[in-house]
């Protein structure tokens, strides 16, 4: 099988979350609050998304998979649906929350902590997104990873918006949480490990 | 117990009813779990044969009252907007009977200036009550001239039938004009107080929930907006009403007082 072949069929796999979601809309099976139930889901995925993009360079470093395809494509794709499930996630909150107000969006970006750091986190998801290509990999150079690094800081972003949502039941959020610090201590051992 | 029940043509707005599937399926009652989906799931865990309600404090005829008792009381339909703090509402038929029916029968003394609702506790069987998310049991709170206000009532029906247990069978109470927290459900001790309570919602977020909590879209929860609300259903929100609509009914409760400090 052809390498892009493989990447069209790892890009599919990550879109049958979103699959799903749309035959579940268009045959009214979202439930009795169908704008959370889309917000919900979309926002859940896109932390999946990004913790498993997190997790290939542990994965390799404590298991060394042979990876069907590059090990960066694999990641840039994993990363790529993040952002996709943020878009729909915010799109969403854009139409049918705020009404494609603007001005209402800004009201609430001010008025509400939770929804600003969810913002941020989107913000600085759009550059790593747009310069996840070969080409701007190559020309940013050393920068590109030091760009790339934010996504650490908006995942974590990610996941305080989604605890600062919730009214007092913080399982989940805080299962979000430890995976993601699990991770980012697999990355401190293996530094450790190197020197 | 096949419930008896006259429609009252006093509580019949022209609203569009809320799909009785949302209703049933989408609750907020942690004793039964956190999820929305999870009161339906978990319902069988929560018991209600024998139920009791103990009637006690500021009164001169404390009582314990079984279901039988309080089904003895003129049930009637009502149909009444419902808005939750989280920004979704529904119109539903309650079937039950005025609060106030319950109070009389005790002989509220006059000391008795709040009421406090405190509902099921059963740690072994409700999943909700292993954890200590909330200070078990849960616990809600009136003022008097609000626990005896026409509007306030005992539901032991939903669309015609006895209460589904996700909707807090077999008795529960109704405040159309605050939010949904406020309407206690499965009741097992009502009390008459001098001093206001401090309800379970007030104990954990102080900042967030306080004792009157009336439906009013010009006062926002810390977190979000209460200038509108989605029925449930519904993709698109529709504006809030003050006290949810009851204005023309209970806004003389609240004369003189500010609204955004007694939130």
């Amino acid at each position: 099988m052809s390498q892009a072949l493989k990447i069209t069929l790892l890009s599919l796999i990550c879109s049958v979350p979103a699959i799903s979601l749309i035959h579940r809309l268009f045959t009214d099976q979202l439930g009795a609050n169908p704008v959370e139930t889309l917000e919900h889901f979309s926002g859940d995925w896109t932390i999946y998304f990004l913790l498993l993009t997190l997790s290939i360079s542990p994965l390799q470093y404590y298991f060394r998979p042979r990876w069907p395809i590059p090990m960066h494509l694999v990641r840039r794709v994993l990363g790529l649906s993040a952002f996709a499930y943020a878009l729909i996630h915010l799109s969403v909150y854009f139409a049918f929350d705020m009404g494609l107000s603007f001005n209402d969006t800004l009201v609430d970006i001010a008025e509400r902590p939770f929804i600003l750091i969810g913002m941020l986190a989107f913000l600085i998801l759009i550059p790593l997104a747009v310069t996840s290509t070969s080409g701007w990999q190559r020309r940013l150079k050393r920068r590109w990873s030091q760009l790339h690094k934010l996504i650490y800081l908006l995942t974590f972003l990610g996941i305080l918006h989604y605890a600062l949502l919730v009214k007092a039941d913080l399982f989940q959020p805080l299962a979000y949480l430890s995976l993601f610090a699990a991770l980012m201590l697999a990355r401190q051992l293996k530094g450790l490990k190197r020197n | 117990h096949a419930l008896q029940f006259k429609s009252n043509p006093e509580y019949k707005p022209a609203l569009e009813l809320t799909d009785p599937e949302h209703a049933l399926h989408y609750n907020n009652f942690y004793e039964l779990g956190t999820a929305k989906s999870d009161p339906f799931q978990n319902a069988e865990a929560l018991h209600t044969d024998d139920w009791k309600v103990v009637v006690e404090g500021e009164c001169t005829k404390p009582q314990t009252f079984d279901m039988d008792d309080l089904l003895r009381i003129d049930q009637e339909e009502r149909i009444y907007r419902f808005r939750c703090v989280e920004g979704w509402s529904m119109v539903v038929p309650w079937i039950g009977f005025p609060l106030s029916k319950l109070l009389e029968k005790v002989q509220p003394t006059s000391k008795a200036h709040y009421v406090e609702f405190v509902s099921v506790l059963d740690r072994k069987n409700l999943p909700g009550q292993r954890f200590n998310l909330l200070d078990w049991p849960y616990k809600e709170g009136l003022r008097m001239d609000e626990a005896m206000h026409p509007l306030t009532l005992m539901a032991t029906g939903l669309y015609g039938k006895e209460l589904a247990n996700q909707n807090g069978a077999p008795i529960r109470l109704i405040v159309p004009w605050k939010y949904g927290f406020k309407s206690s459900k499965s009741i097992v001790k009502i009390r008459l107080l001098e001093k206001q309570p401090i309800s379970t919602w007030m104990e954990a977020a102080p900042r967030e929930y306080g004792f009157y909590s009336n439906v009013n879209p010009n006062v926002s929860h810390p977190r979000w907006s209460q200038a509108k609300e989605r029925p449930l259903g519904s993709f698109l929100k529709q504006k809030t009403l003050m006290f949810n609509g009851y204005a023309e009914e209970v806004a003389h409760l609240y004369k003189g007082m500010d609204l955004k400090k007694y939130f």
